[in-house]
């Protein structure tokens, strides 16, 4: 994959540049997420207490993705982060079924914010685990189904393995190309 | 920080690590890394890369960073000066930074095709690479690199 890919493939938006936020509770794999996508190694991966961010530059386009860290203690900074967001990537950890209320309740949130109407995309996350829920299920606990503001999409993946993160990308890629 | 700022007791307290390397242009893993040293502001220090970063069509950078204190606007300026003039330059807005964090970023430039490269026995020893962070105006921190090629 690899973000120059990515960046190639979202030039046919007119903007000259692109942000992507990553969020979600703590040990939902943002940043393995976020590695995964540069191709990097995934094997060193510590709890981000702050924010992680990818830059690539290309041929006057630029793409940022912003991955901040989902501890209780940083959500409340979150919104500092959103301004000029173009494509919010939620991430859940599949398998952490007791805190699906918890992550539920920030992505609520998180809909609410006038500064973040932009397209999303739910990566159920750790689909590899054996007690992973299905994404139909958690689409249904998150009440997806019932929003008509914006684009969304929900893609069951395993950053690990690697698994469906492309298909997201592709959805990503879609949305972005498609909103201007 | 540290001592060697003049009016460090206004100045947040920012760690700073610098890392340069040679990547893979399609993403794929880093083949050499470059620099790594943990800055002491206004102090320069040296880093001795390899020639073959100057064939490398796409350079990553990477900055890890801590702040005690809160900053509302953080920033950085990056400057590549060949004996004291600018090559090149890159800017970064990363705005608020959490109090209490570490963050990192890591910046991948893909180069024209076209950009011509000095020869590593000229650039040797004559460039340094110059970043300055800012919070808002007010410069927090600056690293001075001297590259030797080797």
């Amino acid at each position: 994959m690899g973000l120059l890919s990515l960046l190639r493939k979202l030039r046919s938006n007119p903007d000259l540049e692109l942000r992507i936020l990553l969020l979600g509770l703590d040990n939902a794999g943002k940043t393995t997420l976020l590695k995964v996508l540069a191709s990097e190694d995934i094997t060193h991966i510590t709890p981000t207490q702050g924010f992680n961010i990818k830059s690539v530059q290309s041929k006057g386009f630029k793409l940022n993705v912003w991955d901040i860290g989902g501890q209780r203690r940083i959500r409340p900074y979150w919104k500092n982060y959103f301004e000029n967001t173009d494509i919010l990537i939620y991430v859940i950890d599949s398998a952490d079924r007791k805190r699906f209320e918890e992550t539920g309740e920030e992505l609520t949130e998180l809909f609410e914010e006038e500064k973040l109407g932009v397209p999303v995309l739910v990566f159920a996350n750790k689909q590899d685990l054996m007690n992973a829920a299905r994404s139909s299920e958690i689409a249904d606990g998150l009440n997806l189904n019932s929003i008509r503001d914006r684009a969304w999409q929900i893609q069951p993946c395993s950053a690990v393995t690697g698994e469906g993160v492309k298909e997201g990308i592709d959805w990503m890629t879609q949305a972005c190309n498609k909103k201007k | 920080m540290d001592e060697a700022h003049g009016e460090k007791s206004l100045l947040p307290s920012l760690e700073t690590d610098l890392t340069w390397q040679s990547n893979n242009p399609f993403g794929g893993p880093t083949s050499s890394t470059l620099l790594n040293h943990r800055s002491i502001p206004e102090k320069e220090h040296e880093a001795r890369v390899p020639k073959k970063i100057l064939k490398c069509r796409a350079v990553s950078r990477e900055i890890n960073f801590s702040s005690k204190e809160p900053m509302d606007k953080f920033r950085l300026e990056q400057r590549v000066l060949f004996k004291g003039k600018c090559l090149e330059e890159w800017f970064f807005d990363f705005g608020f930074v959490i109090p209490g964090s570490t963050n990192t970023w890591q910046s991948l430039i893909e180069a024209a095709p076209e950009s011509q490269m000095m020869p590593a026995n000229v650039l040797n020893g004559n460039v340094v690479i110059e970043t300055r962070f800012y919070d808002e105006e007010m410069c927090v921190s600056v690293s001075k690199v001297r590259i030797f090629y080797v």
